[in-house]
């Protein structure tokens, strides 16, 4: 049972990412800016850090195949760029040391790699017609500050319960 | 040579191609979806609709406080119109008996206004906002199919892009797909029709293209749908006019419309079923 916690998690993540982002596309949070919800791309990269790099790019692979197939219908782009961001989580962390605040950093500044790679291929395959100011203005901007919300609420739990994980598997 | 098979770079070069190859295959305007998309989409579909329930009761009553606030001036306000939609109700009734008396003479059924509605809940939305898609939960089972039109109580908000048998996925009108293409009209004395295609998202106008160059637009006219894309009734209201240009090479007019409806507010939707069915359809040759 405990085994499959980490899975159910990642499901949870993956379908409330959906919810919400209908329900900050609402009014209540100004119609006008783009909330962009990363918590998968946040999940990836805790796991990469306090799990370990294997489980985090195969974590990054199937949620990638699934957003891709459920929410954006354009495959590829997040199959790939979240393996290979674990895959680069993994080799920064070796430089820095793992503390909380160093792993909230590192969360941010991938979400707002993956805000501006995912950007850039939306650019070239003409889905995205925005200039980059306004991007910055009306998207990375707001995508950022829900996302630390959400990484100060949860970064703790987050972290005890992947490394309760990580100690259960090693100890087997 | 082993420096020269580094089997990391090898693998990021293959991820690359897959990659490219996926957006290209994805890019095409397909029909259907594969067997393990719709399996995907159907299983995420049942836990989101379970998910949406308790979400929208709590953010549902949040919703009634803030109306609350706001229903004395909204009363105020209904009741002086009251008065007027009784005599526009009258006048509505006889206009369409006599519609129906002349389409008796002339022996005419068909009516590309006609639809039968589905009504459907929103349960998620394509967080990645790029390609602005909703998904709701009606799907093949319910009839619903590929490319019919989507409506809120204000005016469309998009198309059907993929149906499963329990879920189906929207394409709003504000989504940047190139392949997303609307046939609408500027309902005024001299109609001008044109093809609703691109959204600027700082205004948050939609863009009509495709207007004769010689055709005057007034500002403030309403657009609607035209039924002559094939699957799409005519006369669901789009927007209204706002601005109008001319383009580049001065063959064309950009007429720039702001929306009837809210695309960032959806919860419920209808979706709509023509009842006269296009002359490419019957071919069964669906496409738009």
């Amino acid at each position: 049972m405990k085994r499959l916690i980490l899975p159910l998690t990642a499901f949870l993540f993956f379908i409330m990412e959906g919810s919400f982002a209908n329900l900050l596309a609402g009014d209540i949070f100004g119609g006008d800016k783009i909330i962009v919800p990363r918590f998968i791309m946040i999940l990836v990269a805790f796991i990469t850090i306090y799990g370990s790099r294997r489980t985090g790019m195969v974590y990054g692979f199937i949620l990638g195949i699934m957003y891709d197939v459920v929410y954006t219908e354009i495959l590829g782009i997040y199959m790939f760029m979240l393996p290979f961001f674990a895959y680069l989580i993994a080799k920064i962390m070796r430089i820095f040391q793992s503390n909380l605040l160093v792993t909230i950093l590192t969360s941010l500044v991938f979400i707002t790699l993956l805000e501006v790679i995912v950007y850039q291929i939306n650019l070239l395959i003409g889905f995205a017609h925005m200039e980059f100011n306004t991007f910055l203005e009306i998207r990375l901007v707001p995508t950022l500050l829900l996302n630390l919300a959400f990484l100060i609420v949860f970064s703790y739990p987050l972290k005890r319960m992947i490394e309760k994980q990580e100690l259960e598997s090693a100890g087997e | 040579m082993p420096q020269f098979f580094n089997k990391k770079l090898i693998l990021l070069l293959a991820g690359i191609i897959v990659l490219v190859a996926l957006i290209g295959f994805s890019m095409r305007e397909r029909e259907t979806l594969s067997w393990p998309e719709q399996f995907f989409k159907d299983t995420t579909g049942w836990f989101a609709n379970a998910f949406d329930k308790p979400v929208s009761a709590v953010t549902g009553l949040f919703e009634n406080l803030s109306d609350l606030q706001n229903t004395y001036d909204e009363n105020a306000k209904l009741k002086a119109r009251l008065g007027e939609y009784v005599q526009i109700k009258t006048e509505v009734q006889a206009l369409k008996k006599e519609n129906a008396d002349l389409r008796k003479i002339l022996d005419k059924e068909d009516d590309l206004s006609k639809y039968s509605p589905i009504q459907a809940t929103v349960i998620g939305r394509n967080p990645d906002r790029w390609n602005e898609l909703i998904t709701i939960n009606k799907g093949e089972m319910n009839g619903i199919e590929t490319n019919m039109a989507v409506i809120t109580a204000d005016g469309l908000i998009g198309k059907i892009k993929s149906t499963t048998p329990t879920t189906a996925t929207v394409q709003l009108v504000s989504s940047g797909d190139p392949n997303n293409k609307i046939s609408a009209s500027i309902v005024q004395q001299d109609a001008a029709n044109g093809i609703i295609e691109g959204y600027d998202d700082k205004q948050g106008y939609l863009l009509m293209k495709r207007i004769p160059f010689d055709k005057e637009i007034k500002i403030g006219s309403i657009v609607e749908t035209s039924g002559l894309g094939g699957v799409f009734p005519s006369r669901l209201i789009v927007g209204k006019v706002v601005e109008v240009k001319v383009d580049q090479n001065g063959l064309n007019q950009t007429a720039y419309l702001e929306p009837a409806t809210d695309f960032y507010d959806i919860k419920n939707v209808i979706v709509v079923k023509r009842e006269v069915v296009g002359d490419e359809e019957a071919k069964g040759e669906g496409k738009e």
